[in-house]
């Protein structure tokens, strides 16, 4: 719990000391593309992560799930 | 001792650095929208254990105005079973059908989004329900994205082949945050925080102790956390690189470390191919062993729960033609997608999976 805090605590440093670029809307056309997305098949995903949910003992990092077995 | 605490700790503090490097650019995230669109999808899975699963699904992302969306996902596993924990007591395999329902609802305020949902997932054994919500904000001309949500699931294993049910209640809460780097570039850097009380044994698998199967035994608590960090990054010659990680680690003394990295590239402007291989590294449970002796007050039979490494290779190609897919049937727009999965752990685990997935885009308001 100690090693969170100071994870916490570093991004509430950084967050307060340095910036980047931004980068304007007409900017963009490379990161609209479909490849550029975290998730751009989200049925895949969560199918994925729920099998691997069921044959690995860890789990999340991908927003909320809802639950289900599948353990056998 | 001290040695051993500091490469434990290592990971968590590369994490943080990376989650603070993060937040220091936070001057602007680009705020990925997920399109209307209609997804029809099947996914087959089987692996070394017997399990095969046919799961097809229907997700509907939808625009009702301007400001509010539903997203409505269902989807059925159609299970059959021949592992050994099955067919010790039936011989032809089980069957059994897991069937679920989520919807949510989206409303946006300004460069705020705020979501309510759930899910319903029912199977023989097994059933969950789940309520969630989130928050996500844009900031700096939508270059920077901080999300944050929260869910509580209620669920119910049967401990079969007994008729009682236990209860089991998990909490979840992530943040986010989403940032764009430079025009070729995007990062996102999340922690999630569960806890998990109740029932969290396994009624199908049995533990060798002190010589005789018995059925496990685990603790009624844990506490998770998860650490990630994502990046993609456009390269010349429509290419495009994707790195994740994903850092875990719980009370129950188990940590992960998974990795992936992926390369797409387009080899027309409607046909990409992508190639992605993650590998997967995790320690037992403090209460692991492969048997047991004496009268310990944990143990466990659960592979989830040991020790192992495992390396997963995926394929995808997706096509999205230009006009009207197949003659026209289907809007403007539409695409399938194709993927194939391999995945091998070095405790001989193995499975394989094939999906197709057809995409309709809707209208936005």
């Amino acid at each position: 719990m100690r090693h969170l805090l100071l994870v916490v605590a570093l991004a509430a440093v950084a967050a307060s000391s340095t910036a980047c670029a931004t980068v304007k809307p007409w900017q963009r056309g490379q990161l609209a593309n479909r490849c550029m997305q975290f998730d751009p098949d989200g049925g895949f995903a969560a199918f994925r992560g729920h099998w691997q949910e069921s044959r690995e003992g860890a789990s999340g990092g991908s927003g909320l799930q809802g639950g289900g077995c599948g353990c056998k | 001792m001290a040695a051993s605490r500091l490469r434990q700790a290592l990971p968590l503090l590369l994490g943080g650095v990376i989650l603070a490097g993060a937040v220091a650019w936070s001057r602007g995230a680009v705020a990925q929208q997920q399109e209307p669109a209609l997804n029809i999808q099947f996914h087959g899975f089987t692996d070394s254990r017997g399990v095969t699963v046919l799961s097809p699904t229907v997700d509907l992302d939808r625009d009702f105005t301007d400001r509010t969306g539903l997203r409505f996902r269902f989807g059925v596993d159609a299970i059959s079973a021949a592992s050994d924990s099955c067919i010790r007591c039936h011989a032809e395999g089980a069957h059994n059908q897991r069937v679920y329902t989520s919807a949510s609802f989206v409303r946006k305020y300004g460069d705020t989004a705020v979501t309510v949902g759930g899910e319903i997932s029912k199977e023989q054994f097994y059933l969950a329900n789940t309520a969630m919500t989130s928050i996500s904000r844009t900031f700096n001309d939508a270059n920077t994205t901080v999300a944050g949500g929260y869910s509580f699931s209620w669920n119910r294993p049967t401990l079969h082949p007994a008729e009682f049910a236990e209860n089991q209640f998990a909490q979840n809460a992530y943040v986010s945050l989403t940032q764009t780097l430079t025009r070729s570039t995007i990062a996102q850097f999340g922690y999630e925080i569960s806890t998990v009380n109740g029932y969290q044994s396994n009624p199908f698998l049995r533990a060798l102790l002190n010589g005789v199967r018995t059925v496990g035994e685990a603790p009624d608590h844990r506490l998770r956390h998860t650490l990630t960090a994502r990046l993609r990054q456009a390269l010349p010659k429509d290419t495009y690189l994707e790195g994740d990680y994903r850092y875990y680690t719980d009370d129950w003394d188990l940590t992960a470390h998974s990795f992936s990295v992926g390369l797409s590239h387009y080899f027309t402007p409607h046909l990409s191919v992508t190639g992605t291989y993650r590998q997967h590294s995790q320690t037992g449970t403090y209460f692991y062993a492969p048997a047991y002796t004496g009268s310990p007050e944990f143990f466990t039979a659960d592979f989830r729960l040991f020790p192992f490494d495992s390396k997963l290779y995926t394929g995808r190609v997706v096509y999205t033609p230009e006009g009207r897919l197949f003659s026209g049937m289907f809007p403007e727009g539409s695409g399938v997608t194709f993927q194939y999965e391999y995945y091998n752990a070095d405790n001989g685990f193995e499975a394989l999976t094939v999906s197709t997935g057809l995409r309709i885009p809707l209208k936005r308001r």
